[in-house]
This record gives C-alpha cells, sequence and structure tokens, in this order.
C-alpha cells in the first residue's frame, strides 16, 4: 500500500485510498485514529495513523 | 507408613502454580481457587487456561486484579506456555531469569506493575515470542542487544522504564518488527541511519529520551512508518529535505534542538495527520505550500523563531482543529482567510509581533473553543461576529493594543471559562451581559481604561476563582451582592476610583484568600469578620480615609473588638 501511496520518482506522500480495503462493506473512508502509546500525560495528543473505516468497522489501509 | 499428602496429586505444573501463588500477595480474593486442597484441577483455576490434549498450562491471564508481590521464578517451570498477561498489577522485583525457560513463549505482558532490575537476557531464548510488553514499570539498565535475536518479535514496547545505554543498533535490522515502543526512558546516543532497516515497522517511538546528533539524512527511507516520535530528545541540526520521502500519518519533532528552515517539501506530504514542529529552533518563515495539507488536523509551529506572516494559505487546510504558532516572531496580520477553518478546535498566536484587527470572518470558525492572541500588537476594536463563537471556553486578547468597548454580545458566549481582556486600550463601562457568563472561572479586565461601576451582576458568576479588574478607573462602590461568590479565590480591584465602604458581605467569600482594593477612595472600616484578619496591610493601603489595623491608618490605633 505504501508503493501505492507513493507518487511516481518524488517525494511526499497522500492518504489512503481505501479502495476495497472494507471488505464488501461501504463507503470505504480513510480516518485519523488516535494509536495510545501508553499513560499520556493530560495535555498530550496520542499520535495518528490512517485506517479505513466502514460504519464503525476499522480496516489496515 | 507412607503419609500421602493431598497436595501431591498436583503435577509439578500445579506446584509450579501453588508456587507462583505464594510470591503473590494480595490474592486472598481473587485467587480463591488457586487450592490445591479443595480442587486439583488447575486447569479451570482463575487465569489458566491448559491445552485441549496435553492437560499443560498454555497461558496465564491475571491481570488488572492488583495483584502485589513478585513474579517466581516458578514459572520457568510452565514448560508449555505460551502467553504471560499480568499487566495492570502492582507486581515488584525482578522479572525472573527463568522466564527463558518458558521456550514457547509467543506473548509476555507484565505492563503497568511496579517491576525493577534489568530485562533479562535471557528473553532472546524466546524464539517464538512475537510481542513483549514491559511498558510503564521502574526496569534500568540497557536494552539487550540479544533482543535482535528473536526473528518473531513484532511489537516490543519498553516504553515509561528508567533504561539507559543506546538502542541496540542491530535492533533496526529486525524486518518483522511492527512496533517499536522506547518513549520515556533515559537512552541516549543517536538516531542510527539503520533505523531504516526496520522495513516492517510502521510504529517508531523514542519520544522523552536523552538522544542527541541528528535526523539521519536517508529518513525518508523508512517508507513503512506510520508514526515517527523523536519528540523531546536533543536532537540537533537542519530537518532534511528527505523527510519528505516519509509516508507517515504522524510526524513529532517538538522539543528538540532543531535549527534551520521548515522545508518546504513537508507541504506534499499529504498524509500528514499531525505535523509537530514546535519547540525547536527553527528559524525562517512559515513555508506557504503548507497549505496543501489538507488531510492535516494538527500543525504545531509554536515556540521556535518563525518569522514573516502567517500565510494566507493555511485557510486551505480545511481538517485542521489545531494550529497553535504562539511564541515566535511572526508579523504581519491575522489573514481572514482562516475563517474558512470550520473545523478548527484550537487557535493560538499568542506572543508573535502581529498587527492589525481579528478579521471579522474569525466568525465563521464556529468549533472554535480556544482562541489566544495574548501578546501581539493587534488593534482594533472586538468584532461583533466573535458572539457566533458560541462553543468559545477561552479567549484571551491580552497585552494587545485593541480599542473599543466591550461589546454587550460577550455575555452570549455562555460556556466561556477564561476571558483575558487585560493590558489593552478598552473603554467604557463593563457590561452587565458579562454577569451571564456563568461557567465563568476567571476574569481579567485589569490594565484598560474602563470606567463606570461594577456590575453587581458579577454576583452570577457562580464558579468564578479569579477577578482581576485593576488599573482601571472604575468608580461607585464594591457591589455586595459579590459576598455570595462561595468559589471567589482572588478579587483584585486595586488601582482604580471605588469609594464607599468595603461590604461586610465579603466576609462570607469563604474561598477568598487574596484581596486587593489597595490605591482607591475607599472609607469606613475594615470589616472585623474572621476571613479578613488573614489580609495585610497591602491590600488596603492607598486608601486615605479607609481605616484598618497599620500604621499609620487614619484611624491608627485600629479599635479593638
Amino acid at each position: 500500500t505504501v508503493v501505492e501511496r507513493r507518487r511516481l520518482g518524488g517525494p511526499g506522500s497522500w492518504p489512503p485510498s481505501c479502495r476495497s480495503k472494507c471488505g464488501r462493506c461501504a463507503p470505504c473512508k480513510a480516518v485519523h485514529v488516535p494509536i495510545q502509546p501508553g499513560r499520556s500525560m493530560p495535555l498530550e495528543y496520542y499520535p495518528e495513523a490512517w485506517r479505513c473505516k466502514c460504519g464503525n468497522k476499522l480496516f489496515m489501509p | 507408613l507412607v503419609l500421602v499428602p493431598l497436595a501431591s496429586s498436583l503435577t509439578d505444573e500445579g506446584k509450579a502454580l501453588m508456587a507462583i501463588k505464594s510470591s503473590f500477595s494480595n490474592v486472598a480474593n481473587v485467587l480463591l481457587d488457586w487450592d490445591e486442597v479443595h480442587n486439583d484441577d488447575f486447569c479451570s483455576w482463575r487465569g489458566v487456561s491448559c491445552g485441549n490434549l496435553t492437560m499443560s498450562v498454555v497461558a496465564l491471564n491475571l491481570s488488572n486484579l492488583n495483584l502485589g508481590g513478585e513474579i517466581s521464578p516458578a514459572i520457568g517451570d510452565l514448560r508449555n506456555l505460551e502467553s504471560i498477561d499480568l499487566q495492570g498489577n502492582k507486581l515488584t522485583g525482578q522479572i525472573p531469569d527463568e522466564i527463558g525457560n518458558c521456550v514457547l513463549l509467543e506473548l509476555i505482558d507484565v505492563s503497568e506493575n511496579l517491576l525493577e532490575g534489568d530485562i533479562p537476557f535471557s528473553i532472546s531464548k524466546l524464539k517464538q515470542l512475537e510481542l513483549l510488553n514491559l511498558k510503564n514499570n521502574q526496569l534500568t539498565g540497557p536494552i539487550p542487544s540479544t533482543l535482535t535475536q528473536i526473528p518473531n518479535l513484532k511489537t516490543l514496547d519498553l516504553a515509561q522504564n528508567q533504561l539507559t545505554g543506546e538502542i541496540p543498533r542491530l535492533i533496526y535490522w529486525n524486518e518483522v518488527l511492527q512496533y517499536l515502543g522506547l518513549r520515556g526512558n533515559m537512552l541516549t546516543g543517536t538516531l542510527s541511519p539503520d533505523m531504516c532497516q526496520l522495513t516492517g515497522l510502521w510504529y517508531f517511538d523514542v519520544r522523552g529520551n536523552n538522544l542527541t546528533g541528528t535526523i539521519p539524512d536517508n529518513v525518508g527511507n523508512c517508507t513503512s512508518f506510520e508514526i515517527l516520535d523523536i519528540s523531546y530528545n536533543q536532537i540537533t541540526g537542519d530537518i532534511p529535505y528527505n523527510i519528505g520521502f516519509l509516508q507517515v500519518a504522524t510526524l513529532s519533532l517538538q522539543g528538540n534542538m532543531l535549527t534551520g528552515t521548515i522545508p518546504e517539501v513537508i507541504g506534499l506530504m499529504q498524509a500528514l495527520a499531525v505535523l509537530d514542529l514546535s519547540e525547536n529552533e527553527l528559524v525562517g518563515p512559515i513555508p506557504p505550500i503548507l497549505g496543501n495539507l489538507s488531510y492535516t488536523g494538527k500543525l504545531y509551529l509554536h515556540g521556535n523563531k518563525l518569522t514573516g506572516p502567517i500565510p494566507s494559505e493555511l485557510g486551505n487546510m480545511t481538517k485542521l482543529s489545531y494550529l497553535q504558532l504562539n511564541d515566535n516572531q511572526l508579523t504581519g496580520g491575522i489573514p481572514p482567510e482562516l475563517g474558512k477553518l470550520e473545523q478548527l478546535f484550537e487557535l493560538n498566536l499568542a506572543n508573535n509581533n502581529l498587527e492589525g484587527p481579528i478579521p471579522e470572518n474569525i466568525s465563521s470558525c464556529t468549533a472554535l473553543n480556544q482562541f489566544n492572541v495574548h501578546g501581539n500588537q493587534l488593534n482594533g476594536s472586538i468584532p461583533s461576529g466573535l458572539k457566533h463563537l458560541e462553543s468559545l471556553t477561552y479567549l484571551n486578547l491580552s497585552c494587545n493594543k485593541f480599542r473599543g468597548s466591550i461589546p454587550v454580545e460577550l455575555g452570549h458566549i455562555i460556556n466561556l471559562d477564561t476571558l483575558d481582556l487585560s493590558s489593552n486600550n478598552f473603554t467604557g463601562t463593563i457590561p452587565a451581559s458579562v454577569g451571564d457568563l456563568e461557567h465563568l472561572l476567571t476574569l481579567n479586565l485589569s490594565y484598560n481604561h474602563l470606567t463606570g461601576p461594577i456590575p453587581a451582576e458579577f454576583s452570577n458568576l457562580r464558579s468564578i476563582q479569579t477577578m482581576d479588574m485593576s488599573f482601571n478607573t472604575l468608580l461607585g462602590s464594591i457591589p455586595a451582592e459579590l459576598g455570595q461568590l462561595q468559589n471567589l479565590a482572588s478579587l483584585i480591584l486595586n488601582n482604580n476610583h471605588l469609594s464607599g465602604k468595603i461590604p461586610e458581605q465579603l466576609s462570607n467569600c469563604l474561598s477568598l484568600d487574596k484581596l486587593n482594593v489597595s490605591y482607591n477612595n475607599i472609607s469606613g472600616i475594615v470589616p472585623a469578620g474572621r476571613n479578613f484578619s488573614r489580609f495585610s496591610p497591602d491590600s488596603f493601603i492607598g486608601n486615605a480615609l479607609l481605616c484598618g489595623h497599620w500604621l499609620g491608618s487614619i484611624c491608627d490605633p485600629y479599635p479593638s473588638k
């Protein structure tokens, strides 16, 4: 998927397309998901990653 | 005659389990059924799982049971163990070396305990291990480089311990490793160019260590990374151009000593959900091309030495919810285009050199919760549209050159908990509607040119803790109704033109521990109420006609009770 997201040759990135990543579920959209790295300070944000979402289900892009 | 104790019916594994129980404490309620006398079928004991045919323990799950004590070396006798989950207890002592005898282990989770000592080298013998989670303990010593000998290790989480030494370079050559969590330790050394050999890794987190050196020039080769967090170390040098080849969703470089400018190429990294370059020593302008990041939700550039204007292109970052540009040296105006950021939750532009007015368009940021422009040279009046920002809880316009009156409509921003308009050139009277802000905790109107009375309606500010209206030209007397404010801890009214008496009712404010009415025209006698005795003469001086217990008071000596 990384290769798929990469523009040919140059730098830069793109959110995942999520095309056919949610099995038979539709619509399948790319969303930000917080990843909990453990006990976080209250004022810290969580790192975020992209996942594909359909309804309330998440799928790997 | 041979005495056969009941316990002898237990196998070696059953005995090992009883030994494990005996080195735990706080077991009374939770491991009641671990009782060889009444039930020697240890496969039915709480947290114990056995293999279908072997009747041998394959999993031990005793997470979140408030267990104290230590992990017994007897754990090494459970030779068929595939999974140990003891997370979320209060276990102390060391991880026993004998754990290395459980050669079938695939999962070890002893996170969220109080374990100390080194990570045992014997863990490297566990060739089936896929997950090792030791985070949130008090482990010391180095990361054993032999951990790299575990061929199937996918998740390695050693975060929030006190580990020292360098990150063993060999660890980077593990092609199956997916998650490397090392945040919150005391690791030293540099980031190795070898880190991009982790071709299967998506989570790389070394936040909050003592790493030095530069970001490797080839960092863009880490194309499998989704999260790259090297924040809060002592990383120096420029952000390399090559970073633009990363495919990450989160790029956290904050709290280092990075220098140079923000590379334009970052504006091409549209997969970024979070970009945090804050608290470094970055110089130069904010590249307008960052406006390209139309999928980014959080942009933190605060605490650098950035100069130049806020690019109007940032208004194209339509998914933005956090924009923090505070504590830089930005100049120019606040671009009206920021009004296009309908999802913006926090906008912090404080402590820059911004000029001009707050654009009316800001009132289109209807999701705005926190708005801070403290410490700039902004002027003009408060835009009337601000009242549409009904979600605002924090509004700080202090230390600028704003003028005009405080609009009555501010009282409509009903969720405000902080309203700070101090150190500006506001004139006119304080609108009574400010008293409608029933959730207000902090009200600061000090250092302006406000006149007229303190509205009696302030008695409706039920939650208020801090009220500062000092250094204005307020008139009239202190409203007796303020005596209803039960949470008021600080009432600062000095250097105004207030007159009349200090209302006795203020002694009903039981939380009040800081009062300043000095340098007004207040007369009468300082209330003798109990809580007034805690205020020093400094709270009252500069009122020529006020009688109180200090040297040189008009009525010296103060009348005794």
